[in-house]
């Protein structure tokens, strides 16, 4: 029936007489259906009527010829039939079975963004990515997967049962082997096996190994931060992903590939200088050795710019080999943990009694010879002392000095302190896993509290919040968020020199104030409980502090387990670092001015001198002359270098420059222009120290007259265990020269200018990890 | 009416348009597989040209001889000789793949199977000449008719070759049919092949594999049912207007013989709706044209010859394509004159030439 509709376009068509003839056997036949199925049902019947009917007909061919147009018009039906099924497949099911074809002839394989490498303020790398290739298994393809696996499970030394369990469980994909050694890669490739295949991605490789580990975090399998600034930053490090579409044929060999390029991850500058961060990192691994402390810390941030310049943290571990990790390791103390501060708090109490008017440095305590009741509770100092000044509480770290005070300030006025010096809330780092640390709401604070937390107990702050507040009061009294990062989108190195802008500026103490607790603190060094932290040919202030552990099974502090710890700065009057240095559970002595403050004293020293900070301070004797033998030598090279014209009367006169600061002086004294102009100069440098170095320390022509402090030419070998290499003197070598010994002492040389060596960054004497950047200025 | 001077150009004209299409269609579908296996793209494509030359040659040739001339018991039967040995022969010369369809000779290769299909339409054309009167005698008409057929056939399947089987008893089928064969017959004989087919099928792994992926092609579509959703994958991708010519990505080793049973698919995957659909008008009209031969041809021999012939391109042709589209279980059916394989594309062409030898003479 359906074909009766068809004739109407069929007549339409043009077609000869014969033609119609045929069209007309077609119409016969068409009628002749209808009827002959009415007649029966049964096409047998049927045809053998009509057959035998038209047998007997004149036209015995006519009779065939119906055959004939049965034959053609169930051809033609089946035509019809093809026809529409055609239409149907290519015109309704197009879109179903095209994604069905898209699946398979396109693998759509991500192809991960090269990660953001991070670097420290010099543009040395800290972390970057590295090609590795993954092995992965399609299971189904495998003919033989129990052979397949124990070819590949000999080559990678892993358990087949275990890869075989794998690709049991997943029919389509699975991992053998990821991020494999190119040698192991490339002995599987030989292989050839069936369904075996290879995928390129990038492997997080920290070339500094344990360098501040912890602040870098490490990355997973999947190449997402898992702690540190590569978690803190990931999203930016990852960048996005591109897409490879790979078309694959039935055998999956590809061919073709429209690729979507990945965006590479951002670059990452810390503010990190890894020179510094070796050098406390290696002197706290020397008193975790000498103390047996369970853990550590060491933070050393520019107090003007609140920039971390180094955070160490023992026990540490070395983020390329991430998988076997102990997850105590993993801990950034300096961020997350919470330890009661002891007497490095005081600092605070004094600081605010003296803000207030309260007290004043000189004003007479009695500290009742140890022993005070508090609301029926007896508080003893470690050490019996009688009336001293308010200097002395702080030097003497006397607890009833600080106690007294702080019961002059009242609950209200000392909280509001202890708030504006960052404590109680986060201080908003860029590094995960902040803690507020442990500061009681001041509503519910009872007279004993305000008196433990005066003297440091009953209250919980983090190794970073401890550097904020001696940063403030180094910083004349101006509160700075730390901050560990400097950009987030850099261009590769060499970075341009971009002025750091402290931001969540806040002033807590006026600078009289912080001059003054600076004054004080100096006296801690002096002649208190921190004299193992003066340092040689700098001034230095500081705080000790030695907290009792709380022991959470005993419900109550510890006599074994203490933190010591010791926070301070230097130079005093324009303090260039902060350090802070703290000592979990040191074994045998345990006080803060026993086990950190050496710490400050070898970390300081060190930094100061690759800083280039001018010596405030006459150095000792022995020293002394040390240095001079060396520079007479240099002076020889250096005679007639126009570009610096002081230097020789820097020489013969450095027996006796710049120590105006033995004796502290006000900040009054400071600003009133008592001190050499060069004293107050030394701004830390902002950007790059090494850079600025090079440019020049001492600017301003007016300076460059007078007396100019002794430029250093670095300690030798102080600490014969010191690692890395010693970094040879490049002054006085002509270019290949120093290209020569650079390379000798395996050292990378960066040079400017040319002619004859007269700079160089870091001084001959420091030690550097091995490929360090050696920064040489030479000049005709 | 006066006979004919010229042959059908509609037939002939068709038939060239269809080996044209086969020659590109060919190279289009096997380029890739023909680089890689061989070396060189032009393999299938240089095999396919000669073969179709050959075959041109052979049916203008078949055009200028009178067809009634074959009307002679020498040349049927010996026909018919000379395909049952070689159909015999093939089982102790060939054993690639646990089939034997080929002779290899020379360089070439040739499938015995498909001169089975001329043979017996010219001996069916040649003994049922004389017996359209007694077409309901079985015991000296039907049976004689069909022996040859049942021989080939046993011999077929048991190459095995099903799908060229199924294709001679429907040839056979067809002349019988028109010839006037009662239709109990038909009947009888379709009953009597249920048996055989049924262990063909169902005791055979393969084959019921086929079976039931044509039944349900997603219920293992890596195995059994690959074959089937590869092609249906193919003709939908193609659309209305298609990848375009050589753009095709199924016939890239998903698709099984791409440049034999499935080279419709590739058709329909590159050149579209459009494409396929011009491809099954061809036919049609070659059907048509052939069922209008056999319309106008008088003598009852070349009449049986022109229906053998054209319902052995149809029949063909559309088991191949409903094999494509999913629409029949899998069988080994060339498309004729598009698949490659020469002595498919030599043996139809030279049958066309026959053909067109007897439209020159229809009425």
């Amino acid at each position: 029936m359906r074909a009766r509709r068809y004739l109407p376009a069929l007549r339409r068509c043009k077609y000869s007489p014969s033609d119609r003839k045929f069209i007309s056997g077609l119409k016969e036949f068409i009628r002749a259906v209808p009827v002959n199925w009415r007649l029966a049902g049964v096409g047998r019947h049927i045809c053998l009527k009509s057959v035998r009917g038209r047998a007997v007909a004149p036209n015995t061919a006519r009779g065939k010829n119906t055959r004939l147009y049965l034959l053609g018009g169930v051809l033609f039906l089946w035509c019809f039939a093809i026809c529409f099924r055609l239409v149907y497949l290519q015109i309704f099911c197009y879109g179903e079975y095209e994604q069905r074809a898209e699946h398979q002839h396109q693998r759509s394989i991500e192809v991960s963004a090269r990660r953001g490498i991070i670097y420290d303020r010099g543009g040395h790398e800290l972390a970057m990515s590295i090609n590795v290739e993954s092995v992965f298994a399609v299971p189904n393809e495998i003919p033989d997967l129990r052979g397949t696996i124990s070819l590949i499970s000999r080559i990678t030394h892993e358990n087949p049962h275990e890869i075989l369990a794998r690709c049991e469980a997943s029919k389509t994909f699975c991992w053998v082997e990821r991020k494999a050694d190119a040698d192991v890669a490339e002995r599987i490739r030989n292989l050839n096996l069936r369904g075996i295949h290879f995928q390129k991605e990038s492997k997080r490789f920290y070339p500094k190994r344990e360098l501040a580990a912890q602040v870098l975090g490490y990355v997973g399998m999947d190449d997402d931060g898992v702690s540190g600034i590569e978690r803190e930053y990931n999203d930016e490090l990852k960048g996005k992903p591109g897409r490879m579409v790979i078309s694959v044929d039935a055998r999956k060999q590809w061919f073709g590939s429209v690729e979507k390029q990945p965006e590479p991850g951002q670059n990452i500058v810390l503010t990190l200088d890894q020179q510094i961060q070796y050098i406390a990192e290696k002197e706290l691994a020397t008193a975790m050795q000498q103390t047996h402390a369970i853990s550590g810390t060491v933070i050393v941030e520019n107090p003007h710019t609140g920039e971390i310049l180094a955070l160490a943290n023992e026990p540490t571990f070395n983020p390329n080999v991430s998988e076997h990790l102990n997850p105590k390791r993993l801990v950034n103390h300096a961020i997350s943990d919470v330890y009661e501060p002891g007497s490095t708090f005081k600092t605070i109490t004094i600081s605010a009694a003296l803000d207030e008017k309260l007290t004043n440095p000189n004003e007479m305590v009695d500290c009742q010879m140890g022993s005070i009741v508090v609301d029926g509770v007896r508080i003893h100092d470690s050490e019996p002392h009688g009336v001293l000044t308010v200097s002395q509480v702080l030097a003497e770290s006397s607890d009833v000095g600080a106690i007294k005070l702080a019961f002059r300030l009242g609950n209200e006025r000392f909280y509001q302190y202890i708030r504006a010096f960052g404590f109680g809330e986060k201080t908003g780092i860029e590094l995960p896993h902040e803690t507020r640390g442990l500061l009681r709401p001041v509503d519910r604070w009872s007279r004993v509290a305000l008196a433990s937390t005066s003297m440091g107990q009953g209250v919980g702050i983090s190794a970073i919040q401890l550097a904020s507040l001696i940063s403030a009061i180094a910083n004349d009294g101006v509160h700075i968020a730390p901050h560990i990062v400097i950009s987030t989108d850099s261009p590769p190195p060499p970075f341009q020199t971009v002025a750091f802008h402290p931001t969540g500026e806040r002033r807590v103490i006026s600078s009289y104030t912080a001059a003054e607790m600076k004054q004080m603190m100096e006296g801690v060094v002096l002649r208190g409980t921190g004299k193992k932290a003066v340092l040689e040919g700098y001034s230095s202030a500081g705080k000790t502090g030695t907290a009792q552990k709380f022991d959470r099974e005993a419900r109550a502090y510890s006599h074994t387990k203490y933190v010591g710890s010791f926070a301070g700065f230097a130079p005093v009057n324009n303090p260039a670092i902060v350090v802070a240095v703290i000592i979990d559970s040191a074994v045998g002595l345990h006080q803060g001015g026993q086990v950190a403050a050496p710490v400050f004293q070898r970390v300081a020293q060190q930094t100061l001198e690759y800083l280039h900070i001018p010596h405030d301070v006459e150095l000792p004797a022995s020293r002394r002359m040390l240095m001079a033998e060396k520079h007479v030598k240099e002076r020889d090279l250096d005679e007639g270098s126009p570009d610096h014209p002081g230097e020789a009367v820097d020489a013969q006169d450095s027996g006796q420059d710049t120590v105006a600061s033995a004796t502290p002086i006000t900040q009054g004294d400071a600003e009133s222009g008592v001190l050499p102009a060069s004293l107050r100069e030394p701004e830390l440098p902002k950007q790059d120290p090494v850079k600025t170095a090079q440019v020049n320390q001492f600017p301003s022509g007016s300076q460059q007259s007078s007396v100019l402090p002794m430029p250093l030419r670095g300690p030798v070998a102080l600490d014969i265990e010191q690692g890395g290499i010693v970094v040879p003197s490049f002054i006085g070598k002509g270019l290949r020269s120093a290209i020569e010994t650079a390379e000798a002492s395996g050292l990378d040389l960066d040079a400017v200018g040319s002619g004859v060596a007269n700079e160089q960054s870091p001084p001959a004497g420091t030690h550097v990890p091995a490929g360090s950047q050696v920064t040489v200025r030479f000049a005709r | 009416m006066a006979k004919r001077v010229s042959v059908d150009t509609w037939l002939f004209t068709v038939t060239l348009f269809l080996v044209f299409i086969g020659l590109v269609m060919v190279f289009s579908a096997s380029a890739v597989m023909a680089k890689e296996r061989y070396g060189t793209g032009y393999f299938f494509l240089l095999r396919q040209l000669m073969w179709a030359v050959a075959g041109l040659a052979a049916m203008i040739a078949a055009m200028r001889i009178d067809y009634r001339r074959f009307k002679a018991p020498a040349i049927v039967f010996s026909l018919l000789g000379i395909t049952t040995l070689m159909l015999i022969s093939v089982f102790f010369l060939d054993r690639a793949h646990h089939t034997h369809r080929w002779i290899h000779w020379g360089g070439f290769s040739f499938q015995p199977s498909e001169l089975a299909k001329p043979a017996l339409i010219f001996f069916l054309a040649y003994f049922l000449e004389s017996r359209t009167k007694s077409m309901d005698d079985w015991r000296n008409t039907l049976l004689p008719a069909v022996t040859p057929t049942l021989l080939f056939l046993g011999l077929i399947v048991f190459q095995p070759d099903l799908g060229t089987a199924i294709a001679c008893a429907a040839i056979t089928a067809c002349i019988l049919f028109v010839a006037g064969m009662e239709m109990k017959y038909l009947g009888y004989g379709l009953l009597a092949s249920m048996l055989p087919l049924y262990f063909l099928i169902f005791h055979v792994a393969y084959r019921r594999a086929r079976i039931l992926a044509f039944l349900n092609p997603y219920s293992d579509p890596q195995g059994k049912g690959f074959h089937i959703i590869q092609s249906l994958i193919a003709v939908s991708t193609g659309g209305i207007s298609g990848t375009g010519l050589m753009e095709g990505k199924q016939k890239l080793f998903y698709l099984p013989e791409p440049h034999t049973d499935f080279i419709f698919s590739v058709i329909c995957e590159e050149l579209g709706l459009i494409g396929a659909i011009a491809l099954v008008i061809l036919f049609a009209v070659f059907l048509w044209r052939g069922i209008r031969v056999a319309l106008h041809t008088q003598d009852i021999f070349g009449k049986f010859l022109v229906v053998g012939i054209t319902s052995m391109v149809a029949v063909q042709a559309f088991i191949n394509i409903s094999v494509v589209l999913g629409l029949m279980p899998t069988k080994g059916i060339p498309l004729p004159f598009i698949s490659y394989g020469g002595s498919s594309l030599f043996l139809t062409l030279a049958c066309v030439g026959v053909l067109l030898n007897i439209s020159k003479q229809a009425e």
